[in-house]
C-alpha cells in the first residue's frame, strides 16, 4: 500500500470514528423553574450525567411560565418536541396522555417508585400507569407575622378550629392590623381558601366524588357549605384594601412590608417576600411563622390534611431510554438532599427531607410527611377549564358577587361542557 | 400665522407631551429602582439609584445579540412589506380588472380575524415547509399579516397622485413598470416611510410568533429574552422596564429615519409643477 | 372639474399587455404568501369552532354548533361586546379628533416637530408587557396616581382596577395614550401628500386658516381620514394586547374585549374549539362592518 493510500485510509477512519463519536443522543428538558438554587442543581446533575454517560448530552432550557403554557401545544406537534418537560400534574396531564403525548414509564419507575413519597408518584400516574417522575412537593398553608399576632394578642398555638381562626381576624382588626393579605387580582390565591374548605369539610374523598358526579357531582352540600364559610369570613372585611386588584407579586411586598399579618400562600412567599417589599429585605425569617389551615367543625376533614401541588416532569413519547435513565439518575437521594439544604424546593425522596435546614422548610416538609391525604391544587387537578372556573368563583363568593349555591353550580356547568 | 396662535398651539403640544411622557419616564426610571421600591414609589425619581440594572444589561452578550435578532428580523419584514404591498396597491390603484374588487376584499379580510386563535394551523403551515427555527419563519407571516394594512393605505395614497402624471406618462410612452418605479415610489415618501414605520414596530414587538416558531436561543427576538426576567412566581419587573426602556431606543431611532423621508416628501411636493 | 374633485376620480382605463402584465408579476407574491399564511390557517381556525377540543392532538369531537350557544349565552361575552363598543365610540369621539388635532399642529413647521411626532409615537412603541405593568402601578390605590391625588385633597384613595364600575374607564384612558400616536402618524403623511402650492394659491387669494382647513385641507384628507376611522373601528373590535398585563380582563370579568375574553376564556382554559367560535362571531362582526362602511362611505375611495 503506497503512503498516500496509507493517508488516505487513516483519514477516512479517522472521520467515521469522529462522526460516530458526533451522533450523539441529545435530552432536552423544558421547565419553568425560575429558582436560582434549584437551577444551579439542576445544570449540575445534568453535568455529572453527561460526565458519566459520554455520547448523551442532557440539557435543561427555561422558559417563563406563561411562554410554556402557550409554547407547549405546538411544540408537542414537531420534532422540536422536548424529552422531558415539567408539569403540574394535574387536568393538563391528562390530557396530553389522552392526547397520546406522554409514555408509559410503569416499567422503567419500578425500582424508583418506593423510594418516594407515594402521594407525589401516583399524582403522576394516569389510569395507574406512570408517565412521568415528580421531584417537587408543596403545602399551602398560613404564614403569618409574630410581631403583628403579638400585637393583637392571637396565639398561633390557640387557632384549631374555624371558629378561633374568625376570632383571631377579628381580634387583629380590632388592634388596627389587616388580618390577610390576597392577591386576588390573579384569582387563584383566593381559591386556596375555597380549595382547603373543601377538604377540611368533606374530606378525602370530596372532591374525587364531585369529579365522578356523584352526589350532585360540585353542586353537593360540601361546596354549597365551603362558599357559605368563605363568605362568612369575607363578611368580617378581612382583607387589605383594594384587594381585588393586588397581584400576587403585589401581594407578597405587601406581607414582606409587614402591613399584613397572614397570608394563605404556597411555600415560594418566603423567597417572594423579600425582594418585592419596599425596603428590599423583607420580614426576617425569625418573625414569621406558619398556621395550618383550621378544621370546620362538623367537617369530615383532618387537620393533617395538606393541600399544595406536586411538580414533576412528564416524559413525551418519542424520548429516547436515556431520558428515563436520567430521570431515575436525577432522583437519587444525593440530589434530593442538595435540594433540601440548599431551599431549592422540598424534595419527593423519602428522607431526603432531613437535609432541609430552613426551619419554615423543615415545618412544611414535616407537614407533608406526616400528611393523611395530599391534595394536588384544585385548579391544576380539574384541568384548566374548570379550574379556572373555580378560581373565578372563589373571588366572585368572597366580595358577594355571588351566592354560594349559584358558584356550585357554575363550577357543575363547567364540568359538564368539558 | 400669527405670533400669539403659534405660541398657544406650541404651549398645548407641550401640555400633551408631558401627560403623555409621564408613563415613559416612569418605565424609564423604574428601571434604576429596587423592586420593592418600583411598588411604592412609582412616579418620583428613584431614592436610592441602582446602577446595575441598566449596566448589567448592556454589558451582557445577551442583550446585544437579542436586539440584533429583533433588527434583522424587523427590518427583512419592512423591506419584504414595503416590496410586495406597494406593488400590489399599485396594481389595485391603476387597474381595473376581473376581480379586483373581490382581490381587494380577499385581502381586507386579513384584518378582520383575531390573529391568536389562528396560531395553531399557522403553526402547522410553517412546519411543514420547514420554516420552523427559522428567521424567515417568523418573517414570512409577518409580511402576511401586514399586508392588509399596507395595501390599503399605499393604494389609497397611489389613488391620490394627480391623473394627469399617468396620462402623460402614458403618452410618451412610459409604461406601467417605469412609471411605478420613477414616478409614483419617488412621489410617496411620506406613506411609504409611515407604513415602514408601522410594520416595524409590529415586527419589533412581536412575541408570540417568534415564541412558537423558534427554539433556538440564538435567534431570539428581544421579547424572548426578556424571558429571563420572568418567573413564574417572582418576576424582576425593574430589569424588565430597564430591559424594555433599552430596547424602545432602535424603533425610535428607526422613526427618525423615516421622518427624514416625511420632509423630503414636503419639498418634492413644492416643485411638482 | 375642480382639481380637488379631480384628484378623487380616476377614469377607467383599457386593459393593455402592459396592464396585464403589471397584475401577472405584481400581485401573485403577495396573494400567495397571504393565502398559506393568513387565509387558510384563518380558515382552518374556524373550522375548528364545529369541535370541543383541548388543543393537544386533532380535533375529534365534533359538536357542530354547540360552541356557539355557549358564546351567546355567556354573560362575560356580552360584556365584552359591550366594552368592545365602548372602545369604538371613545376612538372615534377622543381618539381620532385629538390625533387630528395634534398632526395639523405637527405637521408643519412648528419648533421642535419631528421631536413632538416622536414623543406622541412612543406609546405606540412601548410593548404592552411594559406598558400594562406602568399604568396597573400608576392606577394603583396605595402608591399611584389615586394615591398621590387622595393625598393631597386629603380624601381616602380610590382602587381604579378594583372596582367593577370603573376600571374600563381606567382601561379607555390607557388605550387613548398609546393609540392615539398611531392615528397622529396617518392624518401626518396625509396632510404632507397635499400640494402645498394649493395652499398657498388660496392664501393668496385672502383665504382665512379655518377656510384652508374647510375647503383644503379636509377634503383632501378626507380618504385618510375615512381609512383612519376603518382601521379605527376594526382595531377597536380586535383590542387584546392592553388587557392582558392591565386588568388580565377583571375584576369580574368586567374589562375583557371579544379578544381577551376568547384568550381566557378558550385558548387558556384549553376550550380552543369554544374560542374559535368567538373568533368566528368577532369575525361576522368585523365583516358586516367593514362591507357596510365601505359600501356607504368609501364608494369612490
Amino acid at each position: 500500500m503506497s503512503l498516500r493510500t496509507l493517508a488516505f485510509a487513516s483519514a477516512c477512519a479517522l472521520a467515521l470514528a469522529a462522526s460516530s463519536a458526533l451522533a450523539e443522543t441529545n435530552v432536552t428538558i423544558l421547565h419553568v423553574n425560575e429558582v436560582a438554587a434549584a437551577k444551579t442543581l439542576w445544570d449540575k446533575i445534568a453535568a455529572d450525567y453527561n460526565a458519566a454517560h459520554p455520547g448523551v448530552k442532557v440539557q435543561f432550557k427555561y422558559l417563563e411560565n406563561e411562554a410554556f403554557k402557550a409554547k407547549l401545544p405546538t411544540m408537542l406537534q414537531s420534532d422540536e418536541r422536548p424529552d422531558l418537560f415539567y408539569s403540574w400534574g394535574g387536568g393538563v396531564m391528562q390530557a396530553q396522555d389522552k392526547a397520546g403525548l406522554l409514555k408509559d414509564i410503569t416499567a422503567d419507575l419500578a425500582d424508583v417508585e418506593s423510594k418516594m413519597s407515594t402521594t407525589a408518584v401516583n399524582a403522576f400516574k394516569v389510569d395507574g400507569k406512570a408517565v412521568g417522575v415528580p421531584f417537587e412537593m408543596g403545602e399551602v398553608a398560613f404564614y403569618y407575622n409574630k410581631k403583628l399576632f403579638a400585637q393583637a394578642g392571637v396565639k398561633a398555638e390557640d387557632v384549631k378550629s374555624w371558629d378561633d381562626f374568625l376570632g383571631a381576624v377579628k381580634k387583629l382588626k380590632a388592634a388596627g392590623i389587616t388580618p390577610l393579605v390576597v392577591g386576588a387580582g390573579e384569582k387563584w390565591p383566593m381559591h386556596f381558601y375555597y380549595s382547603y374548605l373543601v377538604i377540611r369539610i368533606g374530606g378525602d374523598g370530596a372532591l374525587a366524588d364531585a369529579k365522578a358526579n356523584k352526589n350532585g357531582g360540585f353542586k353537593n352540600a360540601t361546596f354549597v357549605e365551603a362558599g357559605k364559610r368563605l363568605h362568612e369570613l369575607a363578611a368580617l372585611e378581612p382583607f387589605q384594601a383594594g384587594y381585588l386588584s393586588t397581584t400576587h407579586a403585589q401581594s407578597a411586598g405587601v406581607f414582606g412590608d409587614g402591613k399584613a399579618a397572614m397570608d394563605l400562600m404556597g411555600q415560594w412567599l418566603l423567597g417572594m417576600q423579600a425582594p418585592n417589599s419596599a425596603s428590599g429585605k423583607g420580614l426576617p425569617a425569625d418573625d414569621i411563622g406558619i398556621l395550618s389551615f383550621p378544621v370546620v367543625p362538623g367537617g369530615k376533614g383532618k387537620p393533617t390534611d395538606t393541600l399544595g401541588g406536586v411538580n414533576g416532569f412528564l416524559v413525551s413519547k418519542s424520548a429516547p431510554p436515556e431520558a428515563v435513565d436520567f430521570l431515575k439518575f436525577f432522583s437519587q437521594e444525593k440530589y434530593a438532599k442538595e435540594a433540601a439544604a440548599t431551599s431549592a424546593y422540598i424534595p419527593v425522596v423519602k428522607g431526603a427531607e432531613a437535609a432541609i435546614t430552613d426551619p419554615l422548610q423543615r415545618r412544611l416538609a414535616d407537614d407533608l410527611a406526616a400528611s393523611t391525604y395530599h391534595q394536588n391544587f384544585f385548579d391544576q387537578d380539574l384541568g384548566p377549564s374548570v379550574g379556572r372556573v373555580i378560581n373565578d368563583v372563589s373571588v366572585a363568593v368572597a366580595a358577594g358577587q355571588t351566592t354560594p349555591e349559584a358558584a356550585a353550580a357554575a363550577i357543575q356547568e363547567a364540568a359538564d361542557q368539558q | 400665522m400669527n405670533g400669539l396662535a403659534a405660541i398657544a398651539i406650541f404651549g398645548a403640544l407641550v401640555v400633551v407631551a408631558g401627560i403623555v411622557l409621564v408613563p415613559i419616564l416612569a418605565t424609564v426610571f423604574g428601571g434604576f429602582k429596587d423592586l420593592g421600591e418600583l411598588r411604592v414609589n412609582l412616579l418620583g425619581l428613584p431614592r436610592h439609584w441602582v446602577w446595575s440594572g441598566y449596566w448589567d444589561i448592556l454589558a451582557s452578550v445577551r442583550y446585544w445579540r437579542v436586539l440584533g435578532n429583533s433588527l434583522l428580523i424587523a427590518l427583512l419584514t419592512v423591506a419584504l412589506t414595503l416590496a410586495l404591498s406597494s406593488m400590489t396597491a399599485f396594481a389595485f390603484a391603476h387597474l381595473k380588472f376581473f376581480g379586483d374588487k373581490f382581490l381587494l376584499n380577499y385581502l381586507m379580510l386579513g384584518l378582520l380575524f383575531p390573529a391568536a386563535t389562528a396560531i395553531l394551523p399557522l403553526f402547522i403551515k410553517i412546519r411543514d415547509l420547514g420554516l420552523l427555527d427559522s428567521y424567515w419563519g417568523v418573517v414570512l407571516p409577518q409580511v402576511a399579516f401586514s399586508l392588509a394594512m399596507a395595501v390599503l393605505l399605499l393604494r389609497n395614497a397611489f389613488k391620490q397622485l394627480p391623473a394627469e402624471l399617468l396620462d402623460a406618462a402614458m403618452m410618451d410612452g412610459c409604461g406601467y413598470f417605469r412609471y411605478f418605479l420613477f414616478i409614483t415610489l419617488p412621489l410617496s415618501g411620506p406613506i411609504l416611510s409611515t407604513v415602514a414605520v408601522i410594520s416595524f414596530v409590529a415586527s419589533w414587538n412581536g412575541y408570540l410568533l417568534p415564541l412558537v416558531v423558534l427554539d433556538s436561543e440564538s435567534r431570539y427576538p428581544w421579547t424572548l429574552g426578556l424571558m429571563a426576567f420572568q418567573g413564574q412566581y417572582n418576576t424582576s419587573w425593574q430589569l424588565v422596564l430597564a430591559f424594555i426602556t433599552l430596547t424602545i431606543l432602535p424603533a425610535i431611532l428607526m422613526f427618525l429615519m423615516a421622518q427624514r423621508y416625511i420632509v423630503a416628501g414636503l419639498t418634492a411636493g413644492a416643485l411638482k409643477g | 372639474m375642480s382639481t380637488v374633485e379631480q384628484a378623487q376620480f380616476e377614469p377607467a382605463r383599457r386593459m393593455t399587455a402592459n396592464s396585464w402584465a403589471v397584475v401577472v408579476i405584481f400581485l401573485p407574491p403577495a396573494l400567495l404568501l397571504f393565502t398559506i399564511f393568513v387565509a387558510l390557517p384563518m380558515a382552518e381556525a374556524g373550522w375548528y369552532s364545529f369541535y370541543n377540543w383541548n388543543g393537544y392532538g386533532r380535533p375529534d369531537r365534533f359538536i357542530g354548533l354547540k360552541n356557539y350557544g355557549y358564546v351567546f349565552g355567556n354573560a362575560v361575552f356580552a360584556r365584552a361586546l359591550v366594552n368592545n363598543g365602548l372602545v369604538i365610540a371613545v376612538s372615534l369621539l377622543i381618539q381620532l379628533p385629538l390625533a387630528l388635532a395634534v398632526a395639523l399642529a405637527v405637521a408643519g413647521r412648528v419648533v421642535g416637530a419631528v421631536t413632538f411626532r416622536m414623543i406622541f409615537f412612543l406609546p405606540y412603541v412601548l410593548a404592552d408587557v411594559g406598558a400594562g405593568l406602568i399604568w396597573r402601578y400608576m392606577f394603583d390605590g396605595d402608591y399611584g396616581l389615586p394615591a398621590t391625588i387622595a393625598g393631597d385633597l386629603g380624601t381616602p384613595s380610590v382602587y381604579l382596577l378594583a372596582s367593577k364600575d370603573w376600571a374600563f374607564a381606567a382601561v379607555l384612558v390607557v388605550i387613548v395614550w398609546k393609540y392615539f400616536g398611531f392615528y397622529m402618524m396617518l392624518y401626518v403623511a396625509g396632510l404632507q401628500g397635499i400640494d402645498k402650492s394649493l395652499l398657498e394659491a388660496a392664501e393668496m387669494d385672502g383665504a382665512g386658516p379655518f377656510q384652508r382647513f374647510r375647503h383644503i385641507t379636509l377634503p383632501l384628507l378626507g380618504p385618510m381620514i375615512r381609512l383612519s376611522i376603518f382601521f379605527s373601528v376594526v382595531g377597536s373590535l380586535q383590542l387584546f394586547d392592553i388587557v392582558v398585563p392591565l386588568t388580565g380582563g377583571g375584576p369580574f370579568d368586567t374589562t375583557h374585549t371579544m379578544v381577551s375574553f376568547l384568550y381566557y376564556f378558550g385558548i387558556t382554559r384549553m376550550r380552543v374549539g369554544f374560542g374559535s367560535a368567538v373568533g368566528v362571531v368577532l369575525f361576522i362582526i368585523c365583516v358586516t362592518f367593514a362591507f357596510g362602511y365601505r359600501r356607504a362611505f368609501m364608494r369612490n375611495d
